[in-house]
């Protein structure tokens, strides 16, 4: 049996390898089998081995997750930063949003102290967790001239303000959630 | 900003109190101490083989009294020949559990953890010329104690008391999300032993020794995983006292007596099995809105070897050389499943002597979700080396075949039908039934009875409830 034992621990070592690689995707410890029947009452019964139980050190991060969830089932981005940015980009009209993808696409908006000019933005909320890079905003800006909506560059900063805009909004959500509990 | 925005929240919750700390503020995670565990109860109902012997029957052993392949000495009690026992048909069992979870994640990836769990009602008593020997059923025993360390990339490595990759990590098509698992549930609690049914041969019954396991990560739908264990020891470092190498010293790699160690003593914690590994090979996927699984694995060990009485080892055991596959598939709440193995194994997962048929086994099992209810079936067949096929002659060394090898195939099977009702996340309902039957000629399955008896079975109906938290 020593040639198939050589085999297969060569075949398990090309394997690591392989998984290493790209298009490696992290295996979950609910995806293993278990043979601890508390986490198999669980699994059958629809409650959640990573949630339950009493919490005795540490921080109970499933509680957490609800909330910054919003307690909705699906959203799959950060429910603070969510939030944040609809309410920083609230002054214009809103195009689209979805909260599932985490963009935020808003309509021309021409402002009433500068006719002539329009903006347009599109917000993406990149990440699960209430992280400072995890929102990012691109304006658009077109100006008229004889008649006509011609693009124009922005300004650098305008972008990066209208992010910490998001950021301290999400940051009040945060300490008022926080308050609450 | 992005900084004040990370520094205010971090005064802002140290203010409110740390337990509304935004982790989701940093990748980085300190630990959560998480502590959990269940409580099963059940109400059992079984007719089964060997719960009386034959008015004026003499049976030359006792019932219950294992012989010596079971561990125990046999010995008849004195007294009236016949009828010296009944057992009654129904009964309660508690199976209490306490889980100690820890979690943590580093900054850079790395999550990390550890799992001890505490059984109860988890040992099995040895029942010696009448008398049950060893710990008490509600004393606690640790089932899993392992710390695991994972990266994205990696993979994941897990070192402790766990079982294996193809002893219940990453295994397909073994039906068991309905009821308390039917053929493989807690009906084995029920049974009267030695002779008792039972079902040894899932793939949590390979023993979750001392182990260190690595799964990769999944790619293209395929992962892989490797375990080794130096031998069956939980814990390790089994009864290993200085001046005596004997069965009960799980780093003896030769010692007399070992053939008489095939299947595991002492509360299941020893055996002969030594230099276990197991490598498992797993996909999963979705083809047209079916999601499938099947894995393909391969477990194999060494023995310890028996001594002569001249002190020559001598190699008395088959080492593990199993191989499994198995499949399943789910669709609109149906999952159907079923695995097969084949190879040097008895029963137990044990090792068996040397001349021994090889053991298998097919199952297959059927369960339906709809809303809090689930229903399902599963059945087990299987064909294993019976008993005594051979001796050890420790004078000479040699493994003879006994005269009555002929008989020496025993055929197990067993199916059972059962659902749960959810009541609560965490708290369900079971109703259950499960028969199971040994047939082996030549060996008497149940010995309060006049002759032979081929002939072994099991009838057991559950009713109960149990919690998770």
């Amino acid at each position: 049996m020593s040639h198939i034992r050589k085999n297969a621990l060569a075949l398990t070592a090309v394997a690591a390898l392989l998984a290493a690689c790209s298009n490696s995707r992290f295996v979950g410890n609910e995806e293993y089998g278990t043979d601890n029947q508390r986490e198999m009452i669980l699994r059958q019964t629809g409650g959640d081995p990573g949630a339950s139980g009493l919490v005795v050190f540490g921080v109970d991060r499933s509680r957490q997750n609800q909330a910054a969830g919003g307690g909705g089932a699906g959203m799959t981005v950060n429910a603070f930063l969510w939030r944040a940015t609809l309410d920083t980009l609230s002054f214009m009209p809103l195009a689209s949003a979805d909260p599932f993808g985490g963009v935020i696409i808003t309509d021309w908006y021409t402002p009433p102290a500068a006719e002539g000019e329009r903006f347009k933005a599109t917000a993406y909320v990149t990440t699960r967790q209430l992280r400072s890079d995890g929102v990012r905003v691109q304006v658009f800006r077109q100006v008229n001239q004889r008649g006509a909506w011609v693009d124009a560059p922005t300004s650098a900063a305008t972008n990066s303000e209208l992010e910490d805009r998001v950021l301290a909004r999400a940051r009040e959500l945060r300490s008022q959630s926080a308050g609450l509990r | 900003m992005r900084k004040i925005l990370l520094g205010t929240t971090a005064v802002v919750s140290a203010v409110v109190g740390a337990a509304v700390m935004a982790p989701e503020a940093s990748a980085q995670q300190a630990p959560t101490v998480r502590i959990g565990g269940s409580i099963q109860a059940y109400w059992g109902y079984i007719q089964q083989s060997g719960q009386q012997s034959d008015p004026g029957w003499s049976p030359t052993t006792p019932i219950g009294v294992p012989g010596a392949n079971g561990g125990g000495a046999a010995a008849a009690p004195t007294g009236p020949t016949g009828a010296f026992g009944r057992l009654g048909k129904h009964d309660f069992v508690t199976i209490p559990q306490f889980s100690v979870i820890v979690t943590g994640k580093l900054a850079n990836g790395i999550t990390y953890g550890g799992n001890i769990d505490l059984t109860f009602n988890n040992q099995e008593s040895r029942a010696v010329i009448n008398r049950n020997v060893g710990v008490s059923r509600s004393a606690p025993a640790v089932d899993e104690a392992y710390v695991f360390i994972a990266h994205p990339r990696l993979g994941q490595i897990r070192f402790g008391d766990e079982d294996g990759v193809m002893g219940g990590l990453m295994n397909s098509g073994w039906i068991t999300g309905f009821g308390t698992g039917g053929v493989f549930g807690v009906w084995e609690n029920f049974q009267t032993r030695q002779n008792g049914n039972r079902t040894q041969t899932a793939p949590g019954g390979l023993g979750d020794n001392s182990k260190i396991v690595y799964m990769t990560p999944q790619f293209f739908g395929f992962d892989f995983g490797a375990s080794y264990a130096p031998n069956f020891g939980s814990m390790g470092q089994h009864g290993c006292i200085s001046d005596a190498v004997n069965t009960f010293c799980d780093r003896a790699y030769a010692f007399r007596g070992a053939t008489d160690a095939a299947i595991p003593v002492r509360g299941g914690e020893l055996a002969a099995r030594r230099n276990e590994w197991q490598v498992a090979a797993r996909w999963r996927g979705n083809l047209a809105g079916v999601g499938l699984a099947a894995t393909a694995g391969y477990i194999g060990s060494g023995t310890a070897l028996d001594m002569t009485l001249d002190n020559r080892q001598i190699r008395t055991l088959n080492g593990l050389d199993v191989w499994q596959v198995g499949v399943q598939a789910s669709y609109m709440g149906f999952t159907a499943g079923a695995a097969y193995f084949r190879g040097n194994t008895n029963f137990f997962w044990g090792n068996t002597i040397r001349g021994s048929r090889p053991g298998e086994q097919l199952t297959a099992g059927l369960a339906y979700t709809a809303g809090p209810l689930t229903v399902g079936a599963n059945f087990m067949s299987g064909l294993f080396e019976g008993n005594g096929p051979s001796t050890f002659d420790p004078t000479t060394g040699a493994v003879t075949r006994n005269a009555t090898a002929g008989r020496a195939r025993m055929r197990r099977w067993g199916m059972g039908v059962g659902a749960n009702y959810t009541l609560a996340p965490g708290l369900s309902l079971i109703a259950e039934y499960v028969h199971h039957s040994i047939r082996e000629q030549g060996t008497d399955q149940d010995v309060g009875r006049a002759g032979p008896q081929n002939r072994g079975y099991s009838n057991t109906f559950i009713l109960g409830t149990r919690l998770a938290f």
